[in-house]
């Protein structure tokens, strides 16, 4: 399954990008939305976005919202990794239609469980 | 509607010790405890490294944080999980000390109502001009033994 980690910092692509190839994912990256969605143009077999809230040129907010407005990407699991957790700014996200929210810092067990909570481990991998 | 920000609360709770504990506890280190005040006089930064995030809305606050240039590359270190004594570039220092603002920044962020909006992470050898602020809190604390600041500042 291939995961697009989205965020401005190198660090916590290699992160979250490291957690993920743990659980059976090819990871993919993109330094923001708008270079995001040039690399789903390019993947289209993308299953996961892991989606930081404030980048430069395209946010992640508004990087949900474009892709929301795509039929072609209804099956795309997303999930925002940010620092953003003011319940109004979640709120905000999952309305727009993200799937999961996990506030930094984190752990990798945090979002290993939320992958489970959304059907996207792979059991042999996980197990 | 936005209204200005009451700190007294958000100060009362310690939250640039807990928010630095947490963050190097569970991204960092990956155990907790390494974090605590730093006990004894202030200790001057050796080399030092400054990396600051604002909150730019009706009020402006910056959250300013100092380490020593070693201190610094350890961080990075630990945050990609590289062994010890790897060489570190500029580009994964500035990404990975500017990372750990954003977090501490993010975090006070969320402790308040209409905040406003997070800047992208500046990383310089010297720290920015404050005199015209007033510093709300500033933390000095141990990691290892090395000592880190943790600044919040209310700006003009």
């Amino acid at each position: 399954m291939k995961a697009l980690v989205i965020d401005d910092s190198r660090v916590m692509r290699r992160i979250i990008g490291a957690i993920l190839t743990d659980v059976g994912f090819e990871v993919i990256e993109a330094g923001d939305g708008q270079e995001a969605l040039m690399r789903l143009e390019q993947h289209p077999d993308v299953r996961l976005c892991c989606i930081d809230w404030n980048m430069p040129v395209m946010n992640g907010y508004e990087f949900i919202v474009a892709t929301r407005k795509r039929p072609e990407y209804r099956d795309i699991t997303l999930m925002m990794i940010t620092t953003e957790g003011e319940q109004e700014q979640i709120v905000r996200a999952l309305a727009a239609g993200a799937h999961e929210y996990v506030i930094k810092p984190f752990t990798a067990d945090v979002i290993v469980d939320k992958l489970g909570y959304l059907g996207l481990l792979d059991a042999e991998v996980h197990a | 509607m936005t209204a200005t920000i009451d700190w007294a609360p958000v100060l009362a709770g310690d939250p640039l010790l807990q928010i630095s504990q947490e963050l190097f506890s569970t991204m960092i280190d990956l155990e907790p405890g390494l974090v605590e005040r730093w006990v004894g006089d202030r200790p001057i930064l050796d080399d030092p490294r400054y990396t600051w995030v604002d909150v730019a809305g009706e009020q402006l606050v910056r959250v300013v944080i100092g380490t020593g240039r070693e201190t610094g590359e350890a961080i990075t270190r630990a945050l990609l999980g590289l062994p010890d004594g790897t060489p570190v570039s500029d580009e994964d220092y500035v990404d990975a000390v500017g990372e750990v603002a954003n977090v501490v920044c993010g975090n006070v962020k969320s402790l308040v109502t209409h905040p406003g909006t997070l800047t992208i992470p500046v990383v310089a050898p010297a720290a920015p001009a404050l005199e015209h602020g007033t510093c709300l809190e500033d933390a000095c604390l141990s990691w290892r033994g090395a000592p880190i600041t943790v600044a919040l500042w209310l700006l003009p």
